[in-house]
């Protein structure tokens, strides 16, 4: 029961990582071989932006 | 000994679901409970699932893990990620979860809760989830393509240039019809524009905090803009309730209009960090926060269903809307039972990041169905309440009177009792000066929430809408109601700000055809020029529906709706032009049977609101009517200029609801021709898919 509710646990922490872009973030630091910083950040956050609302919202 | 329990665990679960649905359909006289609802959707999703999606997975789309899917062969560490099903399920819902299962269910209500519930239960496991379905996997044997481009491949260049004009038209009607709702809960409510005006600096302190203070903290930032929000709620209660602060933010329709349209010019112009993507997160968690609430709400509260299965308005004189069940139900529930707009994001983000080709399956068709569960709770905060406050709420004053006391007597007489004393009780509960003509479905939906948020904590009995509760329970049902509506308006906000970005886009696109730089999306006067172009033509819809006499929705929530379904209708097109080619001629039945129902249903629909006899249903109708009133001298001089604006917008709704229909039969005709050809012989059937590679995820990948 306690490992189950630690694997719901860690399913739901990585769903918010993953809407937060917190996971992609982390993606692209690793694809690129970079270390977390505000300018990658910001670099990172203006290229995932441009994409994600260049496509509609539902409704 | 294992498989025939399992098999006795379906039948029990089969025959719950019949028999639950068997007391909603024939159960008539007292009040029943919201579980049997709740029975009846869970159990027939279950079965749905496993049986017919399973079937159609296994059968029809031949899924296969051994297949690479894109997102390893195009691993990017981008938009190319093999990643875990359920985050992918997560990330899948929280995109194609928005405003329509939840207004749609509640505006439908006016029938009575049977068609609605049937509708969203039968529709969702037949016709939506299926399309979900059978896109997210086109689209995943295609490297992630989207349906425009899916639409051109398969069907041709007509099909495509349809596709791309149909969505930009219906975006349009979407943010005019969505900000349409946010405007008809906030107008004279100092407490609810208070709250939502907070939002907007909040988000830019988030925008702010995560650029440069904080960066890359988004789950910390949103804590920190929910804490705010949350605070903005009761800040907008002490407003409310103070003489001198209370009219700074009570504001009528038409100024509150021209705001959202300022903001959605402001919101596609700015940088994206500032305000956009902030609020996106904001909204995207506590519209994930409300909905678990909700559904812990509805088990803890079980409230009764007080709306009957059926009302008198089935003849289609309905007060909200006009129109029969048939096909306008169908038209008004939009998003909960079957939408187009899922078929834009099963075509998008979610391809790119399956990982096996069984994944489409939870993904693809079980988004849909909790997004189904979602419409089928709306319905149960709707229903939940006393039939006679649902209509006061949710009547237009052209079609009730203006004035409480005429208001109260002509839905007296329709035979759903209500007084003016329990909605003056009920306004005061919810810190409003009125509740009156609120059409729209967000304030009865906020209603319905905040009286099943406080019926779970114990504070108020289940009477509470209609008697008035004690004042614990009247103070919390003032805060839920609040946190309803905001919870409301700030993911239609996102959805207003968002739109307007990609319809400048969409609009820069084919802009640039004609000259190129009005394409670049970078290029300022562009930008302003296609942003300014977007804006004025929702604004425009999202104007003329807050000076419409029957509210607005009358209009442009069919119009929606119609749209919506015939997005849908393109997106099974194309499903089943990809079938055709596949060879699966035997199966086709799975894509044309949702197919030929909506054909059905928007193009009764279309027709009606064109051609119909009665000035309430028919925009050429009503736009004859009008012009006879002015000729036999029936509007003062003073109100011509403002009948004859009437009766341009009717026209103008005519020809864009033609526009919808004009555009849908071309893509229909199209693809029927080019099914006829491949399935006559004439036409190789080429499928586009990308080339079978074997699989080398390693199983701790999956």
């Amino acid at each position: 029961m306690k490992r189950l509710l630690l694997k719901v646990f860690k399913t739901v922490r990585a769903i918010l990582r993953e809407l937060a872009d917190e996971n992609a973030y982390r993606r692209h630091l690793e694809a690129h071989g970079r270390e977390h910083s505000a300018a990658e950040w910001r670099r990172f956050c203006d290229e995932r932006m441009r994409a994600k609302y260049a496509r509609a919202k539902c409704c | 000994m294992k498989k025939i329990l399992r098999g006795l665990v379906w039948v029990a679960l089969s025959i719950t679901g019949a028999g639950c649905l068997g007391v909603i359909a024939f159960h008539r006289g007292e009040p029943i409970n919201s579980l049997w609802l709740v029975l009846a959707a869970a159990c027939t999703y279950i079965v749905g699932y496993r049986f017919y999606a399973a079937f159609i997975a296994a059968r029809v789309m031949m899924l296969n893990n051994e297949r690479a899917t894109p997102a390893e062969r195009l691993r990017d560490g981008h938009d190319y990620e093999p990643t875990n099903k359920w985050i992918v399920f997560g990330h899948h819902f929280a995109a194609i979860a928005g405003p329509g299962p939840l207004v749609g269910p509640t505006l439908a209500a006016q029938f009575g809760y049977l068609p609605g519930a049937l509708w969203i239960i039968i529709g969702a496991v037949l016709g939506g989830a299926v399309q979900d379905f059978v896109i997210l996997f086109c689209s995943l044997r295609r490297n992630g393509k989207s349906l425009g481009q899916m639409a051109r491949e398969e069907i041709g260049e007509i099909g495509g240039f349809t596709a791309l004009l149909t969505v930009l038209l219906i975006m349009v009607i979407l943010l005019a019809v969505v900000a349409l709702v946010v405007v008809n809960a906030l107008k004279n409510s100092p407490w609810g524009t208070f709250t939502i005006a907070a939002t907007m600096p909040i988000a830019l302190f988030m925008g702010l905090y995560l650029r440069y203070w904080r960066p890359g903290k988004v789950l910390e930032c949103s804590a920190i803009g929910f804490v705010l929000v949350v605070a903005s709620v009761f800040g907008g209660q002490a407003i409310s309730q103070s003489a001198s602060m209370a009219p700074w933010f009570a504001y009528s329709g038409v100024a509150i209009a021209i705001a959202i349209i300022v903001y959605g010019f402001l919101a596609s112009a700015l940088p994206v960090w500032l305000l956009l993507a902030p609020r996106d997160y904001l909204s995207t968690f506590v519209k994930l926060g409300v909905i678990l609430l909700l559904a812990i709400g509805i088990v803890f509260a079980r409230p009764q269903l007080e709306l009957p299965p059926l009302t008198r308005f089935i003849d289609g004189t309905g007060p909200i809307f006009a129109g029969k069940i048939f096909p306008f139900c169908f038209i008004t529930i939009a998003c909960g039972a079957i939408s187009g707009f899922h078929a834009l994001i099963s075509s998008g983000t979610t391809p790119k990041l399956i990982t096996r080709e069984w994944h489409v399956l939870p993904v693809g068709y079980g988004s849909m169905l909790l997004e189904s569960f979602v419409a089928i709770m709306a319905l149960v905060a709707a229903c939940a309440m006393r039939p006679g406050i649902y209509f006061a709420v949710n009547s237009p004053a052209g079609v009730v009177g203006a004035a409480p006391a005429a208001a109260v007597n002509t839905i007296t007489s329709w035979g759903f009792p209500v007084t003016v004393e329990q909605m003056a009780s009920l306004a005061r509960g919810v810190g409003e000066q009125t509740l009156f003509n609120r059409t729209g479905g967000a304030p009865s939906l906020a209603l319905g929430m905040a009286h099943i948020f406080t019926a779970s904590t114990g504070t108020a009995s289940s009477g509470a809408l209609s008697t008035g509760a004690n004042r614990a329970g009247e103070a919390l049902l003032g805060f839920w109601y609040h946190f309803a509506i905001m919870f409301e308006a700030l993911f239609i906000l996102t959805i207003i700000d968002a739109g307007t970005r990609v319809g400048r886009f969409m609009l820069q696109d084919l802009a640039g055809h004609i000259w190129e730089p009005l394409g670049r999306t970078s290029w300022m006067p562009g930008v302003i020029g296609g942003s300014a172009a977007i804006v004025g033509a929702w604004g425009y819809f999202l104007y003329q529906g807050v000076n419409d006499p029957l509210g607005g929705i009358n209009s442009l929530w069919p119009l929606f709706g119609i749209a919506n379904q015939l997005l849908a209708a393109i997106a099974l097109c194309v499903a089943t032009t990809i079938l055709v080619k596949m060879h699966r001629g035997r199966f086709l039945w799975i894509t044309c049977l949702p197919l030929v129902w909506l054909v059905l249903v928007t193009f009764t629909g279309g027709w009606q609101k064109l051609f119909s006899d009665s000035p309430a249903i028919g925009f050429l109708a009503q736009a004859n009517h009008l012009e006879a009133t002015i000729a036999a001298g029936q509007i003062s001089a003073a109100r011509i200029a403002e009948t004859q604006t009437l009766i341009f917008n009717a026209r103008l709704d005519a020809a864009v609801c033609g526009l919808f229909l004009l555009l849908v039969a071309t893509i229909l005709a199209d693809s029927i021709r080019v099914w006829a050809a491949i399935l006559r012989g004439s036409r190789q059937a080429e499928v586009e898919e990308a080339p079978f590679v074997l699989s080398r995820l390693r199983p701790e990948e999956i």
